[in-house]
């Protein structure tokens, strides 16, 4: 109970604690009308090139726009701890380090589902976009899947972000590689192999891919399969998150590697 | 009584490289083997100049750091090899500015640590309001500390520490900027958490500050003891280099880190 209690309470305090966009107008500006534009921008870009459908890029852009906030959201979840100088304080826990790192992703996972929910709510209707309501609660799934993979993907770069100073530039990175490798812009049949096969490894891919199924209106059954998927790869790099802060932490007591205090 | 802190023969060097093409290797034995113990509800001094090794012989006592070589307890568990039971058992308090949540309120920063260090839910309103009343922060507990004073941020680090009732606590110069009336305070309060049994390792610049306080004091420099005692055996380590006059224990610390 007191693990979950850390997961829970400890995960939403450290997310006001630490997550630079909580104001009203950074989170509306950067988080939700952003995205919004960047669906707006795919989806007209789409229609001019005439590559694929409305559905394609307002679905794909969707799952998509849960990227910002897990992908920066997760890297300040650890790497801001150096800038405020308390990763010693939160290192001399006596608790697990899995419950109080990976419950910090939930609260960005729940940010990411908010921001997708409200993007394919936006963008569905500026462009007249109509989703079968039974399709919905698999949409809402397969978003808050892709959502909390991905803060798990911006956990494991925050985790980096404790050795590496310039850790934005990886995040930055980072988003750009999603939008164009995980196939919500380009179909994945038309990029490069090796770009297609990398995006198979990241998060939103899979998400993206079963959403389009049940927009589509062909079931929850034939989305499930990359649901799976996309949730194996979120578990992935939840672990990946996990091994990361555990190196680098048993590293840091032997050789003064990490900014402690 | 009982041994609360042993350190035997402790030393850390730290070992770090610049460049990459021609990496240059460098060492800097920070503490070179120091020995020393605490008893039970002691308040133990621990004086140097910067760079002496004060701070890393407290973050190898408090288990972020492993000693390269030597061995240390606190109550009686090993720093290395039972850390989390090391970690049950102590508190830090870190002077200076840094270390808090700047966003979060300062009850909000204390409900965060209170979950991090173990505080039993049914028991963190009642102990976060008494260190409240304890660091006289009630009443502005609801404001960002990003608004606070570095007073006010010391008292918050001060209460932090003491949230899960530490057996030991390391105060790592912990005065270090707070005005006249606020550290008369806060020495008032660390003699007091003494006086109620817990173990105090404090380091700190302010000589005046350390007499008052200490039961015993080491002073360390270039990684080594080079002297300990009582405030009153080191004192009088300086007798006749000052005239007629009583040494004070800066007369004795000067005497002890530039002997002539």
């Amino acid at each position: 109970m007191s693990g979950l209690r850390l997961l829970t309470v400890g995960g939403v305090i450290a997310y006001r604690a630490l997550f630079n966009w909580t104001t009203p107008g950074m989170f509306v500006g950067t988080l939700l009308v952003g995205p919004l534009f960047q669906l707006l921008f795919f989806a007209y870009l789409g229609r001019q090139l005439q590559v694929a459908d409305d559905r394609f890029y307002i679905v794909g852009n969707a799952v998509l726009a849960a990227s910002l906030a897990c992908v920066f959201g997760g890297t300040m979840a650890v790497g801001n701890e150096r800038r405020y100088g308390t990763l010693g304080h939160v290192l001399l826990s006596p608790r697990s380090r899995t419950a109080i790192f990976l419950g910090r992703a939930v609260p960005y996972a729940g940010n990411g589902l908010l921001i997708a929910v409200t993007t394919l709510t936006g963008g569905a209707l500026l462009l007249g976009l109509r989703v079968p309501p039974g399709a919905l609660p698999g949409l809402a799934l397969a978003l808050a899947v892709g959502s909390l993979s991905c803060a798990c993907f911006g956990l494991a770069l925050g985790a980096v972000g404790l050795r590496l100073r310039d850790i934005w530039v990886v995040s930055n990175v980072s988003v750009a590689v999603l939008l164009l490798f995980t196939g919500v812009n380009v179909p994945a049949a038309a990029l490069p192999g090796w770009m297609a096969a990398a995006g198979r490894f990241l998060p939103i891919t899979h998400a993206a891919e079963a959403a389009r199924v049940l927009a589509a209106g062909r079931g929850i059954g034939a989305a499930l399969p990359a649901i799976g998927r996309e949730v194996a790869v979120g578990a992935a790099y939840a672990v990946l998150a996990a091994a990361l802060l555990t190196v680098f932490e048993a590293e840091s007591r032997r050789r003064a590697s990490l900014d402690t205090l | 009584m009982g041994i609360a802190v042993e350190a035997e023969d402790l030393r850390r060097t730290y070992r770090s490289r610049t460049g990459w093409a021609r990496a240059r290797r460098t060492e800097v034995d920070a503490v070179r083997g120091i020995s020393f113990s605490i008893e039970r509800g002691e308040l133990f001094g621990l004086l140097g100049p910067n760079g002496a090794g004060k701070t890393t012989t407290i973050k190898m006592l408090n288990t972020l750091l492993i000693p390269t070589s030597g061995r240390a307890r606190v109550c009686g568990y090993d720093v290395v090899a039972d850390t989390r039971e090391v970690r049950r058992r102590i508190g830090y308090v870190f002077g200076g500015d840094r270390g808090l949540y700047d966003r979060l309120s300062g009850l909000d920063n204390l409900r965060y640590f209170a979950e991090l260090y173990g505080v039993p839910p049914r028991e963190q309103k009642r102990r976060i309001g008494e260190l409240l009343d304890l660091v006289r922060l009630t009443g502005r507990e609801r404001e960002r500390v990003e608004g606070y004073s570095r007073g006010m941020r010391q008292r918050l680090h001060i209460a932090r520490g003491l949230l899960h009732r530490p057996e030991v606590l390391f105060l790592d110069e912990p005065s270090i900027g707070v005005d006249p009336v606020a550290a008369r305070e806060l020495r008032g309060a660390v003699a007091d958490l003494a006086a109620a049994g817990t173990t105090v390792l404090l380091t700190t610049h302010y000589m005046a500050e350390a007499d008052e306080l200490c039961d015993r004091i080491a002073v360390i420099a270039d990684g080594a003891i080079q002297a300990l005692g009582t405030p009153a055996e080191l004192r009088a380590r300086a007798a006749g280099r000052v005239g007629t006059r009583e040494p004070t224990l800066e007369d004795a610390y000067v005497a002890i880190v530039q002997p002539s």
